[in-house]
């Protein structure tokens, strides 16, 4: 088969990080490659550098044999490579039809023909057995017709190469079937793939080829036949892999702490988010909420600590009713919240390293009286969980926004779990784009904390987080909360059914 | 984490930021000097002029001392709204709501001791310039309308209204301009020991105040509230903070400095209300306050300059010919480099990143 | 029969006629504000640039002895400014809304400076020198009764500034460019993915909308009335802010937010010439764009009320 893409001897720096060093990749017309590795291996920087969002720094690029140079996206696109983002770049009120055409929108005569838009999308979807509503507008499209309409937008331009990042973080396990099976036939039809994972499984069961990238190399490319899920670990992360089993003795459980009795949530347009919702945690246990993101995970987090109110239902923290109370009113009754999105809710950058250590506590005794905060006391304290948690930071006066995102996180753990007051935590997505020693030791603090009495609310797309630290494992399928029982072998086989709507 | 060690980090921050300041008021005033150059007059003659007239004797200083009273104070009024987020554009409505409302209690009340008629009058100004924002921010907070617009709807409207006030039913038949009657002399600020001078005890208002919000801002939860809203308010309500209270209360703050800065201007410089009596000191006060990166202590040094530019203009045309509106020139390329102070904030990011860290 | 007698008098053609004229300014700014916001910038320095559009039409009609020459002088020099303005928000990242303030400020100090350095006065300029706009009679609606009344014997400027809104209408809605223009300012991200210059249409946004304050300024100096005086745009410009927000975008939308501002304004002018203070009556405008702001934040929030409120659709959830 003719080569499609030759990237050889790619090398690109940021500052303070070699993100590709000497990176050879070949890829042949029709194949499907898999690019494997840890965060910050280098394989979303090899793709972007591949489709024009950047520039290597040195290194040839080949299209079909010619060699090239790749300045911005248009030519890409010129070059027939397309790329569908792991974050969906689509206009919002604009329909899906409109969106796979802009930019090279049809015309007639001065205007924008939108009619001929809405043909052509729905002629090419149909060539590929692909079902997309060119009508609907984007925010009413699911999630999977909305990747499947980022594809036709590449298809639309003449793709006949297709970068796909991290194509499955939002899909459920149906939709991702459905995609590979749109794949094998873009492939069959002599489309070139290149996707981007993390999840080895998939990119078992899809690709042709496998790259493994870490830290910025390659380690080696493999026959996906030939390999195993092992083995692939163990190329990306540079050693044998231990399954970490971090529950050495089985959880000490004691009484109830919290409770959720028939919640639902509606979300901010109306949809019910969360649906008769059931949960019981005891103190000294860890349950985990496994599922992809999306289901309503982040509102019944936001339910739970008082962000969102919530439609009918109870949630009882041990025995009180915590429901529709204010935020302040339910983390004084001691729930603790580390939020999906540290940036944007869980620190404010601006403030420095104390402030925002002390912005759940600064209101009461012994950090500040009726008007006046005890700043020496402050500082002590912050001094003190900053060295318990191990954050790296300069000074305490230092802008938050000068630490690394892994210190970030650790701020926020520290914050919510340094005063030991917290009967609850729950923990959204806590280790998401956090290296590896950030992410063992938030794992151990949350375990520690559990270990001492409180209940963790553990809510993570990432299923291997969920099944090593939880004692027991809800799934959350759209808005609904199925209990897949306690953490044993044949734990994984349950909870990938229920993650596809499956009947318990 | 010694205390020496943060001491010094310390000093290194304040003078990068004297620094950073010092450097766009220099440039302004090259600016200035190069419209003088370009419109065939000598810059230096005219620069000298300035600053003789504006601090050239002790009287002098006194003088431009009294001017920056209103100033401090308004750029106080910014920067308690600036650092909440909450875009106060009203601040010269407020001043002249404020400014009304003290001249009433001035002239209306009589009979009072000193210090209680001054108080009286103060306090009015102060309660009535808070209560001019309230409008906007119930607005923000009841139907999320954007303060930018509002506010500034209610400047035309407060001093449209006050003319009103002074045109029609308060009108003081011996007015040379249109004004109101004097205010009781129980009601003026009494003078500070400068004799030729205007200096009042406005300006040690003025510079209590800066002090008083400086440990309100820093010291105080109420302050630490508003901040941290200004900084991220998802995160702040995420925390448990009050969010809506603190826009409330920056806004309702804000508007009342602005309405005390009136007041002082009043009591202290007046004597009665007078229909324009504000040559935009609402506006210096913004740009005053963005000159020192809304810190309430930076904001003297930025008021004193400001009043320093006005007195000394007046001096300056008529020894050397220059219009005073150079200026108005002049304020707003400060302006212009204030934004462009974002910029020097980024560099100094930047430079931090190669610097070794002061533990 | 008093109350209506007066009412009568008050409420006349000349007053709608009025109404079309005093909108115009508004609208200029308010179509410049709307290009700016589609592109993803809110320009909160509108004002200034009406100002700087104001001055320079006059100096242009003044050296070159057209009004026509004052109007280009305008645009150039709202061009120009708009240009400091995108550079110092675009490249330079600074704030938005204080380099918006910052631009009114500068216009507001460099007007002041130049009407004393250019034109040796304070305060104003009035002189005959000003060549301004002459009424025009459109042909054919010169005959028709009432209709001419209301739509004849406008400055041209009047008559540009609705074609102004249809152009706008059909450049944002039904071309290539308005498509593009607004994709960079809902998901500049989206736009940049599929090749789309955002840098650049970031720009032309900010470019327009000084072009367009320069005709609503130029109309202020030099249809309106004939001389620049130093408060004349008189929070033109934030009305503008206000008619933007309004329309949500939507230039015919904005245009029912100026055409009520123009009235405010008219109406204010009418009722000064029945004796009624003119300070109190100057308050109009300001408050009907007070009205008109919490107006369209009703009708936003009642949007979102009725999302809410609706049987949420059974068949949202069961996708795939």
């Amino acid at each position: 088969m003719p080569e499609a893409v030759a990237m050889l001897n790619i090398t690109k720096t940021f500052p303070g990080v070699v993100a590709n060093k000497g990176v050879n990749l070949v890829v042949q017309r029709g194949e499907i490659r898999a690019i494997v590795g840890e965060n910050g291996a280098g394989k979303t920087t090899l793709m972007r550098i591949l489709y024009g969002l950047e520039r290597a720094d040195s290194g040839t690029i080949r299209v079909k044999g010619q060699e090239v140079r790749i300045p911005n996206a248009r030519v890409a696109i010129a070059l027939g490579i397309g790329m569908v983002h792991q974050h969906f770049k689509l206009v919002p009120s604009y329909t899906l039809a409109q969106n796979i055409v802009l930019g090279v929108e049809p015309r007639r005569g001065p205007f924008v023909d939108h009619e001929r838009a809405l043909r052509e999308v729905h002629e090419l979807s149909a060539r590929y057995g692909l079902t997309v509503n060119g009508e609907k507008k984007v925010s009413d499209a699911s999630v999977g017709e909305q990747q499947r309409a980022e594809v036709v937008k590449a298809l639309y331009r003449g793709a006949d190469i297709l970068i796909l990042d991290e194509p499955t973080s939002v899909l459920t396990d149906m939709e991702t079937d459905e995609l590979f099976i749109m794949l094998r036939r873009l492939a069959a039809d002599g489309k070139t793939i290149l996707f981007i994972s993390h999840k080895l499984r998939e990119v078992l069961e899809v690709s042709d080829n496998t790259t493994v990238m870490r830290g910025g190399r390659v380690v080696g490319t493999v026959k996906t036949a030939e390999t195993s899920d092992r083995e692939l670990a163990e190329m990306m992360i540079g050693r044998e892999t231990v399954e970490v089993p971090l529950r050495e003795e089985p959880a000490q459980v004691g009484r109830r702490v919290l409770e959720l009795e028939g919640v639902n949530v509606y979300d901010s347009r109306g949809i019910p988010a969360v649906r008769e919702a059931n949960l019981v945690i005891r103190s000294g246990e860890v349950v985990g909420i496994a599922g992809v993101e999306g289901n309503g995970q982040v509102e019944l987090a936001e339910a739970i600590t008082g962000l969102q109110p919530i439609a009918c239902g109870r949630i009882r923290l041990e025995g009180r009713e915590i429901q529709n109370r204010s935020t302040r009113q339910i983390r004084q009754a001691g729930v603790a919240h580390i939020p999906s999105d540290r940036n944007s809710t869980g620190v404010a950058l601006e403030a420095q390293v104390w402030e925002n250590l002390i912005a759940v506590d600064y209101h009461a005794p012994p950090y500040s009286g009726m008007l006046v905060l005890a700043i020496n006391r402050i500082l002590s304290y912050a001094k003190d969980v900053v060295t318990r948690f191990g954050v790296q930071t300069p000074s305490l006066k230092s802008p938050t926004r000068n630490l690394s995102g892994g210190n970030v996180q650790r701020l926020v753990v520290a914050r919510e779990l340094g005063s030991n007051r917290a009967r609850v935590v729950v923990a959204s997505q806590p280790t998401r784009g956090i290296d590896i020693a950030g992410t063992e030791a938030i794992r151990r603090m949350l375990l520690e904390y559990a270990r001492r009495g409180a209940g963790v609310l553990l809510i993570s797309a990432d299923l291997d987080e969920v099944l090593a630290l939880s004692d027991r494992v809800m799934v959350m399928y759209k808005g609904r909360l199925v209990d897949a029982g306690r953490v044993d072998e044949t734990i994984r086989q349950r909870v990938g059914r229920l993650m596809t709507g499956a009947e318990p | 984490m010694s205390s020496k060690v943060h001491l010094k980090g310390l000093l290194i921050g304040v003078v990068m930021q004297a620094a950073n300041y010092a450097l766009i008021l220099i440039m302004a005033l090259v600016v200035g000097a190069a419209v003088i150059l370009v419109s065939g007059k000598n810059p230096v003659d005219a620069y000298i002029a300035l600053f003789r007239g504006a601090l050239g004797s002790p009287i002098k200083i006194a003088d431009t001392l009294d001017r920056s009273s209103v100033l401090i104070l308004t750029g106080l009024a910014a920067a308690v709204a600036f650092r909440t987020s909450v875009w106060n554009l009203g601040l010269e409505g407020q001043l002249y709501a404020g400014a009304f409302a003290s001249a009433w209690v001035g002239f209306s009340i009589h009979g009072l001791p000193s210090p209680i008629h001054i108080t009286l009058c103060l306090l009015a100004g102060t309660l009535v310039g808070g209560l001019w924002g309230l409008p906007a921010i119930l607005l923000k907070l009841r139907w999320d309308v954007n303060e930018v617009v509002s506010t500034l709807m209610l400047n035309y409207i407060a001093i449209l209204f006050t003319a009103y006030l002074v045109a029609f039913p308060f009108r003081s038949p011996t007015a040379f301009m249109p004004g109101t009657e004097t205010l009781d002399a129980t009601a003026r600020l009494p003078r500070l020991m400068i004799p030729g001078s205007v200096l009042n005890i406005g300006f040690l208002i003025a510079l209590a105040l800066a002090f008083l919000i400086f440990w309100f801002l820093y010291r105080t939860k109420l302050g630490y509230e508003l901040r941290m809203v200004g900084f991220n308010p998802q995160f702040a309500g995420y925390a448990g903070m009050p969010v809506r209270r603190s826009s409330f209360l920056a806004m309702i703050f804000s508007g009342a400095l602005a309405g005390l800065g009136g007041a002082v201007v009043i009591t202290g410089f007046f004597g009665r209300f007078i229909s324009s009596f504000s040559v935009g000191y609402g506006w210096d006060g913004m740009v005053i306050s963005l000159l020192a990166q809304n810190h309430p202590l930076g904001v003297i040094p930025a008021a004193i300059f400001y009043a320093a530019l006005a007195n000394g203009a007046l001096a300056m045309q008529s020894a050397t010919g220059v219009p005073q509106a150079l200026v108005v020139t002049v304020k707003g390329t400060i302006m212009f480099f204030v934004t462009v102070q974002f910029f020097i904030a980024f560099l100094n990011r930047r430079l931090r990143q190669w610097m070794p860290s002061t533990p | 029969m008093d109350a209506f007698d007066t009412l009568g008098r008050i409420i006349t053609l000349t007053l709608f006629a009025a109404t079309l004229r005093m909108a115009t300014p508004v609208l200029f700014a308010t179509l410049g504000g709307i290009f700016s916001a589609h592109s993803g910038v809110f320009n909160v320095g509108l004002e200034g640039l009406l100002d700087l559009g104001a001055f320079f039409a006059v100096v242009g009609s003044v050296a070159l002895g057209s009004p026509w020459a004052g109007l280009a002088l305008a645009v150039v020099s709202c061009l120009i400014a708009s240009l400091m303005f995108a550079v110092i928000h675009l490249e330079l990242k600074a704030h938005e809304i204080i380099v918006g303030l910052a631009l009114n400020l500068f216009a507001y100090g460099l007007t002041n400076y130049l009407l004393v350095a250019i034109l040796k006065a304070t305060g104003f300029y009035k002189s005959p020198l000003i060549i301004g706009f002459q009424p025009v009679n459109i042909p054919l609606i010169e005959r028709i009764p009432i209709v001419r009344e209301l739509l004849s014997g406008h400055s041209p400027l009047v008559y540009l500034g609705f074609l102004g809104v249809a152009l706008a209408y059909v450049g944002l809605f039904k071309t290539p460019w308005g498509f593009h223009l607004r994709a960079v300012g809902e998901n500049v991200e989206a736009a940049e993915a599929v090749g789309i210059n955002t840098r650049l249409m970031k720009y032309v946004g900010m470019l327009l909308s000084g072009a367009l304050c320069g005709f609503g300024g130029a109309f202020l100096s030099l249809a309106y009335l004939n001389m620049f005086s130093e408060n004349m745009t008189a929070g033109r410009g934030w009305l503008a802010l206000a008619a933007v927000n309004f329309g949500e975008g939507r230039p015919l939308k904005s245009l029912v937010a100026c055409l009520i501002f123009g009235f405010a304004d008219a109406l204010a002018i009418r009722l000064q010439q029945f004796g009624l203070p003119s300070q109190l009556v100057l308050m109009l405008p300001y408050v009907a764009t007070l009205v008109v702001l919490i107006l369209s934040a009703i009708q936003r929030s009642r949007k979102a009320e009725k999302v809410l409120e609706s049987p949420p659709p059974a068949t949202k959830l069961v996708e795939v």
